[in-house]
């Protein structure tokens, strides 16, 4: 080919080759680790809660009167009574928090009662025997709680839980045999052991910010009603194909119960799917900005290259006539430009690639965030070159239509 | 060599029909050296761009060496050009971002040849315009003359069959004009078919045949009144 002829020429327009050839090595960079933090987020957005999400919704209540820890026990357990009453309402449960809610309690887990450092963490769900069966979680080894189990105390009380249920997760790590079931941890502050009883399918913790660390499995059920802080969420499941009647009559059973309540201002009555939009809404936001980045720094580039050949070919018109008279055909002219693209293109990849790489190591250093994968420097590399040659073809082919006449036109 | 037939080029907008070139016939022989001369404007570029396929044209008949070149496509007409025609033309029109070597070399890769064959072909059309020792310049760093000898250098090298120059020496004075004027009269010595236009009179001289083309049609010189007063004007110049 004339490779050679080309780079020759390329030596003599330094400007705009290394112009274009920076633009694409900077395109490659940012769009691959672009792309790398979009599929690390879309990744999280589409990991499971463990929960059966469809016909689930959820009712956070705040109360308004001043209300005693006993009798907030008797009004949740008389509101869940009335939930229960609906035809609409398959199961309730009365919860401090739950996965994708993102504020709630973790506690640290310990083995031993004297151990100083912590064995893991994980998400407290103050909860009752109907919690599980309303999350759709299941029970994959033990038991359940029972009616009888379930405490009404504050938080501030910090009681001793001698039952508590633990996700599998968590399970496997405290106990990596297999054998989690009927021991002791520590899971409260006051050094009084927790009997596991029962270990649930996956559950999800409530914290979003652990999503990406050890502990994003990691959930502790308390057999425990919630009276102290003067608020509960109510989990609610719709029987199949009533989740809009279910929402609309369980408010207005709870306020029949009691008028003195408040339900959060745009959150208080939500379908668990709106929940996990919310959960995850700067996951889905990073990732659209940083497609419509990309979009715009892949067209910005495209532009670049469609600008600076047609100004080569304009610039060289002449010049191509003449190749055209000493015998050069159409596509030779064609393949002349799309050459020369793909020199530039190739020189900014390598130059990109490295410079991609620069990028997510300072990133690693800096943010934590994971090595890039190669496959994501290919895929842009293979892009960018594609991308090239697209907008290269369109001034190339107005070259090779530059009559060979032109050669003999006086300057 | 060269025969037109009866060849016409037409060129029309809307409103008119201009003929450029018009039963227009010529023959010139293998191994000639044939002056195309007349005044601006007769068609003399015209009858050159035709010649060398750079231009299709509307009526009548053209063979090349013996092959209708009438009716050929776009790439068989470039591989015509590539193969037996060596261009000169009045701006040299070497490639300036290529060097001497370089702007030998285009033609002869766009006929596919291996590179040793490029490269002693090269250094030989280089030796014959007495520009080897310039081989790594460009031609920004030429004389004239000397890109006007490249020029030659580029069109010798293919070895082609007809070497078409389009006034050779117009934008050369006098001496360099005089170099380039020897140089083709020696490789016309050596064998090569040359057609030349130029509307100087002098360099037209020199050439083994002059043909005069007046308003798109060759015109018998001895018998045309207007090349009289033309011809009688120009070498009164020359004279003086």
């Amino acid at each position: 080919m004339q490779i050679k002829p080309i780079l020759a020429a390329m030596r003599r327009h330094k400007a705009g080759t290394i112009l274009i050839g920076f633009q694409i090595a900077l395109t490659l960079a940012i769009v691959c680790n672009a792309l790398f933090i979009i599929h690390g987020r879309m990744a999280r957005v589409s990991r499971p809660s463990g929960v059966n999400e469809t016909n689930l919704f959820v009712i956070s209540n705040v109360w308004a009167g001043n209300l005693s820890d006993h009798e907030t026990a008797v009004q949740i357990q008389a509101d869940l009574d009335a939930l229960l009453q609906l035809g609409s309402v398959e199961d309730a449960t009365a919860l401090n928090s739950f996965p994708l809610h993102g504020s709630g309690w973790d506690n640290i887990i310990r083995m031993k009662p004297d151990q100083i450092h912590m064995t893991t963490d994980s998400s407290i769900y103050l909860s009752d025997d109907h919690t599980l069966n309303t999350l759709g979680v299941k029970l994959i080894a033990g038991r359940n709680f029972t009616a009888n189990e379930v405490q009404a105390l504050s938080i501030q009380t910090m009681a001793s839980w001698p039952v508590i249920i633990v996700s599998k997760d968590l399970a496997t790590l405290l106990f990596p045999k297999g054998d989690a079931l009927g021991k002791q941890i520590y899971a409260t502050n006051n050094n009084t052991p927790s009997t596991i009883i029962g270990i649930s399918d996956t559950l999800q913790s409530h914290m979003m910010d652990s999503d990406d660390n050890a502990f994003a499995y990691n959930a502790v059920l308390v057999p425990m009603r919630e009276v102290g802080s003067g608020y509960i969420h109510y989990l609610i499941r719709a029987r199949p194909g009533q989740l809009a009647a279910a929402m609309r009559e369980a408010p207005k059973a709870l306020i029949a119960q009691n008028r003195m309540r408040i339900f959060y201002a745009n959150d208080g009555e939500v379908t668990f799917a709106k929940v996990r939009a919310k959960a995850y809404e700067r996951d889905y936001g990073m990732a659209v900005l940083l497609v419509i980045v990309s979009a715009v720094l892949l067209a910005i580039t495209a532009a670049g290259i469609v600008g600076l050949t047609s100004f080569w070919v304009g610039q060289r018109r002449r010049q191509i006539g003449v190749r055209r008279a000493l015998g050069a055909t159409q596509g030779d002219i064609l393949s002349y430009f799309m050459t020369e693209n793909l020199l530039i293109a190739v020189g900014g990849i390598v130059v990109g690639t490295l410079l991609a790489i620069g990028i997510n190591l300072w990133m690693v250093t800096h943010y934590g965030v994971a090595y890039l994968s190669g496959s994501y420097l290919l895929v842009a590399a293979i892009a960018l070159l594609l991308l090239g040659q697209g907008a290269v073809f369109a001034p190339a082919l107005r070259a090779s239509r530059v009559s060979p006449i032109e050669a003999t036109r006086t300057a | 060599m060269l025969k037109m037939t009866h060849l016409s080029k037409v060129y029309r907008t809307e409103v008119v029909e201009t003929y450029a070139l018009r039963d227009f016939n010529i023959d010139v022989k293998e191994g000639e050296f044939v002056a195309v001369t007349g005044p601006s404007g007769s068609g003399k570029t015209t009858f050159l761009t035709i010649a060398g396929l750079l231009e299709t044209f509307t009526g009548g008949t053209y063979h090349l060496d013996n092959l209708d070149v009438s009716n050929l496509d776009d790439n068989a007409r470039s591989k015509i050009r590539n193969e037996k025609i060596g261009f000169i033309f009045q701006a040299f029109n070497l490639i300036p971002d290529l060097n001497v070597f370089d702007n030998v070399e285009v033609p002869l890769r766009y006929r596919g040849m291996k590179a040793p064959e490029r490269k002693e072909r090269i250094m030989g059309a280089l030796e014959r315009v007495g520009l080897a020792s310039r081989a790594k310049h460009y031609p920004a760093e030429l004389s004239g003359g000397q890109q006007q000898r490249v020029a030659i250098a580029r069109a010798l090298a293919g070895s082609p069959r007809l070497l078409l120059a389009d006034e050779p020496t117009g934008n050369l004075d006098t001496q360099m004009a005089r170099g380039v004027m020897e140089l083709l009269e020696e490789i016309h010595r050596d064998g090569a078919t040359i057609v030349m236009v130029t509307h100087d009179p002098e360099l037209a001289a020199r050439a083994q045949r002059n043909v005069h083309i007046i308003d798109g049609q060759v015109v018998d010189l001895a018998e045309d009144p207007r090349f009289h007063t033309a011809y009688a004007a120009a070498a009164g110049q020359v004279r003086g």
